[in-house]
């Protein structure tokens, strides 16, 4: 089997079989963002989280984990339109750090007369880990999810050519 | 491809009951066989004995001169189409039939070449994406096939493989399996109960009863020169007449029939003159003129064929009940006599109920 050959066959097997690389990822985001949530929600410091940040980012939470749970499925199809949604979902995952960690990890609150900082330095750590993982996972999802759907949209489009000739 | 020898073959299962007896087969290569007999006479579990599902009792198993007997299934290189199909249902029929060579870690690659070309052979090329439920009982039953042909066995079984399907796409698939046997000019083993898809597909037919072989042969021959009366009677649509008559010089005399027969006959029957024997006339090779009457009692028109029921004479006995096959359209009504002659006759000894075929 020439090499040529061989990376027709492959482009070809994509018929037929699924992307599951991207949707595995996807899946692989979903996790590592219920990681990130647990480890926030389940720490409070004073009543620092007792506002709309955190409702905000509830609701964002089960967005984002309906938006890659649906792009997961899209992308085992070739849909080129769910791979697009999960870079966006996934560079929003990085924009996220900014938002609630850092502030928590910025801010102090005052308990028993004494400045404390809601968001210590290695919970911090570890929820951007969490978010980077999903924010990678996603846009590792998106990128192979947009390479493979044109590279069968374009083999697909060549057995056409193929086929009328 | 493959030759397989089966010699001396038992079957006896833990509770003593024996379901194969001394089975001898020698399958040449790229012959399709069929193993056919009525229910529980032990065709399937022979089937099952050379795939390697049930252990052999006793005797030897050999394929292209290796004994297997003792070799496990997954190393036999046998493939199984099942009745039900044994298809895995959240798959779609490209996974399903790719799925054994996946399980080997064979090249991707050459799976796909493999799975496409089956395909291509048995006209699933458009249904790879769907799933099992998605078709009907004819292409579950090719993707069956389908997922023997990517393995390149060198012996395919089929055990009532169209037990399934519905007349007409029993017809339609019979078709395509005969197709591609000769496509693949594979060794094949096939199980059946129905004598049609015997007589159609097969190079030559195992016909069994109660764990025996009762003739080994070709088609015709088991249709023209029946072994025994159980052959004679299984063999053939309507099924063959039979009736107790004695040799008397050059005829044969019973119950309201004198037949005459002539020297050839005569000299077959030569040890038997003024002994009972068996007489066997395919209903269609019974024709309308001759000597011997028959009161109808029933008259069903099949188009190109008629099939008249009745008695021999005015006679009530069951074994005096005839099934003549004649050609064309005929309106007889009942109690209408019609006179017939027999164009063949077949001669079985009633004791050993072995044909006479006058062999010394």
């Amino acid at each position: 089997m020439s090499m040529n050959e061989d990376q027709v066959i492959r482009r070809d097997r994509m018929r037929f079989t699924k992307n599951t690389l991207s949707s595995s990822l996807a899946l692989l985001a979903i996790i590592a963002d219920v990681f990130y949530f647990v480890s926030i929600y389940k720490s409070d410091v004073g009543s620092y989280y007792y506002n709309i940040i955190i409702g905000a980012s509830i609701l964002y939470n089960l967005l984002f984990m309906l938006v890659a749970f649906l792009s997961s499925e899209g992308v085992k199809g070739y849909k080129i339109g769910y791979a697009y949604a999960l870079l966006v979902i996934g560079a929003l995952q990085i924009v996220r750090i900014f938002i609630l960690p850092l502030s928590a990890h910025t801010a102090t609150v005052t308990i028993n007369q004494q400045e404390t900082i809601v968001m210590q330095t290695p919970q911090f750590i570890r929820v951007v880990i969490y978010l980077c993982i999903s924010a990678a996972c996603c846009i590792t999802a998106g990128i192979v999810g947009i390479i493979k759907s044109r590279a069968l949209s374009a083999h697909i489009a060549s057995m056409g050519t193929t086929k009328a000739a | 491809m493959a030759t397989l020898s089966l010699q001396h073959i038992d079957k006896i299962y833990d509770n003593k009951v024996q379901a194969v007896f001394d089975f001898n087969l020698d399958v040449k290569d790229g012959e399709l066989i069929v193993l056919v007999g009525p229910s529980g006479c032990g065709k399937s579990t022979t089937l099952r004995m050379i795939a390697g599902l049930e252990d052999i009792s006793a005797g030897k198993l050999f394929l292209d001169g290796k004994d297997i007997t003792q070799t496990p299934a997954k190393d036999r290189d046998m493939a199984m189409v099942f009745q039900n199909y044994a298809l895995y249902g959240h798959m779609t029929i490209y996974e399903n039939m790719a799925f054994s060579l996946t399980l080997r870690k064979e090249n991707p690659n050459v799976i796909h070449k493999k799975v496409l070309a089956a395909a291509e052979i048995l006209g699933l090329t458009e249904q790879l994406n769907k799933k099992p439920g998605q078709l009907s009982g004819g292409q579950r039953q090719r993707v069956a096939m389908g997922r023997s042909i990517v393995r390149n066995p060198k012996v395919f079984l089929f055990d009532e493989p169209l037990s399934n399907l519905d007349a007409k796409l029993r017809g339609a698939t019979r078709r395509e399996i005969l197709l591609l046997h000769k496509r693949l000019n594979a060794t094949m083993l096939y199980v059946t109960h129905d004598q049609t898809e015997a007589l159609t597909l097969a190079d030559r037919i195992v016909c069994m009863s109660m764990g025996y072989v009762q003739q080994v042969g070709t088609p015709l021959e088991l249709y023209d020169t029946p072994a025994n009366l159980f052959v004679a009677s299984f063999i053939g649509l309507p099924p063959m007449n039979f009736f107790k008559v004695h040799v008397q010089g050059n005829e044969l005399v019973g119950t309201n029939l004198n037949v005459p027969i002539t020297p050839e006959e005569q000299a077959i029957l030569s040890d038997y003159s003024g002994k009972e024997i068996v007489l066997g006339v395919r209903p269609e090779d019974i024709v309308e003129g001759g000597t011997i009457p028959v009161k109808v009692f029933s008259n069903e028109n099949l188009g190109m064929n008629t099939l008249v029921h009745g008695h021999l004479g005015n006679s009530k006995e069951v074994e005096a009940k005839i099934t003549c096959k004649f050609r064309g359209w005929s309106d007889y009504k009942p109690g209408d006599f019609v006179n017939v002659s027999f164009v063949k006759k077949h001669f079985f000894d009633p004791e050993t109920t072995n044909a006479i075929r006058g062999e010394k």
